[in-house]
């Protein structure tokens, strides 16, 4: 079970993310972030990529699946490179990214 | 615009590396219920995936490779799932070390074409035990029955909550592919077994390998061996999916004081003695004359197929071809490994010449594998071991089915024996779980009371002495 809030000023969208983000569970965040995404460019008009910044709050979180860190990579290619950052992670979860060669890429902190 | 081979193996590996990402985070628990899964699955596929992989490679007998399938999964899960591969393994109060597994990443796992989806299973079972992902490379003659094998094993995974791409399969047929794979930089370790080519590429690819080759086992009957079990129990090895198990018997040594008994229970129990035309003749269609290595067209075949591809007729439910010969070495392709029903024959005039061509056979090909004794002498026994090169060396044991273990001793049951410094190898044990993980060692402040009482500065003394030294060392204060 995950929940998703998700927030987005002009310039920011804020998603945090509470539970276990297994492959079952990611697949409803790459749903809702899809859709806010999609929501976000009807709303802007904007040309991809998008000129916002994305900020994957981890505060919650004890576990992901691989399928949520391709979630992170479809979701940071999105947006201009440095425009993306993923942030509170407990260790472990650093761990994981260090190991998946992404925590430089998708600016793990 | 067309893949090239290292944008093909970038992708399996990223798939990997993403999957090994995921999997480092499991704890026991999850790890051991992917584990049983996969056993079960491959169990339950035990004799589909026989039948398959005979009826796809032309190789051996499907009822004994549905034994194989058993070893690869009932008791290799038999061996490992109590293991702790995860996190804290191990605690010690008394040398304040604490153990912690952790996997590798991913290990790309060659596979050979005599034992394919047995060995796959075994793989399989051992990488997802330690939370290590496992890309494997099948032999390109058993293709399809391996795929299908690793299929099974990763649809129960995935069921038991295992990473995406956990197992994947690359596309068998291309050297070049597989030696890009092996060197590239985001493989944690090959696991290769096959031939010495393969081994010998998985050794140069830059990464850490576990590679185990070729054998060459003699069996040696001491006078003291009850000689009709001997016979009995070495043709139901060297019979066994018809010989393909390179830990099976290649050539059997007697003294010349039980030649004739040993000849007689030999053709008692439906051996052929081929005579010295008919052992040319073999030997043609066995072993490859320039290469003094065994023709592939013979691996696995029976007796009916090797005596019609020789020219021969031999006595209808014949078991194995037995070849007599006088020496060992490219003058004599018979005393080369051949898997396939075909046992080498040595008779020597004393129990030192006899312990003598055992090392000549055993240094043949064949070091650090696997070897064979029948005696009821201890002594024996020990001097046979200790002279002879060989990882296992199995007692009044069938050697196909005791170097694998689980059946006939307490060996780890393995699909993959290491060989030790002389076959390469970095280890002579029969591989297992415990070879796929790195263990971690904490450790806590332990003084060493003797070493700090001496005063430091003799150290630095040249007129010191080692044995000042050693009795300031262990001085009691």
């Amino acid at each position: 079970m995950v929940t998703i809030d998700i927030s987005n000023t002009e310039k920011t969208m804020n998603c945090s993310f509470t539970g276990r983000l297994d492959t079952n569970a990611s697949i409803q965040v790459g749903e809702e972030i899809t859709n806010k995404m999609a929501a976000i460019k009807g709303k802007t008009d904007a040309l991809f990529p998008i000129d916002i910044k994305i900020v994957f709050n981890l505060k919650d979180i004890n576990f992901i699946s691989s399928s949520f860190i391709r979630i992170c990579m479809g979701t940071a290619k999105q947006v201009p490179p440095g425009n993306f950052c993923i942030t509170n992670c407990d260790p472990f979860i650093k761990k994981t990214f260090k190991i998946a060669g992404l925590d430089g890429l998708l600016n793990v902190s | 615009m067309a893949e090239t081979l290292q944008e093909k193996a970038d992708e399996v590996l990223s798939r990997a590396i993403l999957a090994a990402a995921e999997f480092q985070q499991f704890n026991q628990e999850q790890t051991d219920r992917v584990v049983e899964a996969v056993y079960k699955a491959g169990l339950n596929a035990r004799i589909i995936l026989a039948k398959m992989a005979v009826e796809e490679t032309g190789i051996g007998i499907w009822q004994h490779k549905v034994w194989k399938n058993v070893i690869a999964t009932q008791l290799v899960y038999e061996s490992i799932i109590n293991e702790k591969t995860v996190g804290v393994i191990s605690n010690d109060s008394v040398t304040g070390i604490t153990e912690i597994a952790q996997p590798l990443g991913p290990i790309f796992a060659v596979t050979p074409v005599t034992n394919p989806t047995s060995t796959a299973m075994y793989k399989i079972l051992i990488c997802l035990k330690t939370r290590n992902p496992i890309i494997i490379s099948a032999h390109r003659g058993a293709a399809k029955c391996t795929a299908e094998a690793a299929r099974i094993c990763y649809e129960a995974a995935l069921e038991a909550g295992a990473p995406e791409d956990c197992i994947q399969v690359i596309s068998a047929g291309s050297r070049d592919f597989t030696q890009t794979v092996m060197a590239h930089p985001k493989v944690a370790l090959i696991l290769a077994t096959g031939g010495t080519g393969l081994v010998r590429a998985a050794y140069s690819s830059g990464n850490p390998a576990i590679g185990v080759g070729p054998g060459n086992v003699p069996v040696f009957i001491d006078e003291s061996a009850d000689i009709p079990f001997a016979v009995s129990s070495i043709i139901s090895s060297k019979t066994f999916d018809n010989g393909t198990i390179c830990a099976s018997e290649q050539s059997i040594i007697v003294e010349e004081k039980i030649e004739l008994q040993v000849r007689e229970e030999f053709a008692r129990q439906h051996c052929y003695f081929l005579p010295p035309d008919e052992i040319k003749k073999v030997e043609k269609v066995a072993v490859v004359e320039e290469t003094m290595s065994m023709s592939p067209f013979i691996v696995g075949q029976s007796v009916e197929t090797i005596a019609n591809k020789a020219g021969i007729t031999v006595p209808e439910g014949t078991r194995i071809l037995m070849a007599k010969l006088d020496g060992v070495g490219k003058n004599y392709p018979l005393s080369h490994e051949v898997l396939a029903p075909i046992l080498a024959f040595y008779v020597a005039k004393n129990y030192n010449q006899a312990i003598h061509l055992c090392i000549d056979l055993n240094y043949l090909g064949g070091i650090g594998h696997s070897a064979g004794i029948y005696a009821n002498d201890e002594k024996r026994i020990l001097e046979f071991s200790q002279v002879i090169n060989a990882g296992r060396i199995v007692v009044n044991t069938p050697t196909s089915q005791g170097a694998v273990g689980g059946t006939y001793n307490l060996l780890v049951p393995s699909l993959t024996l290491g060989c030790g410094t002389g076959g390469k190898n970095i280890t002579t044990e029969n591989i297992t779980a415990k070879n796929l993980i790195n263990i971690q060692r904490v450790c806590r402040r332990k003084m060493n009371d003797k070493y700090m009482s001496v005063n430091q500065d003799m150290y630095l003394d040249e007129n010191s002495t080692e044995s000042m030294l050693q009795f300031e060392y262990h001085k009691n204060h």
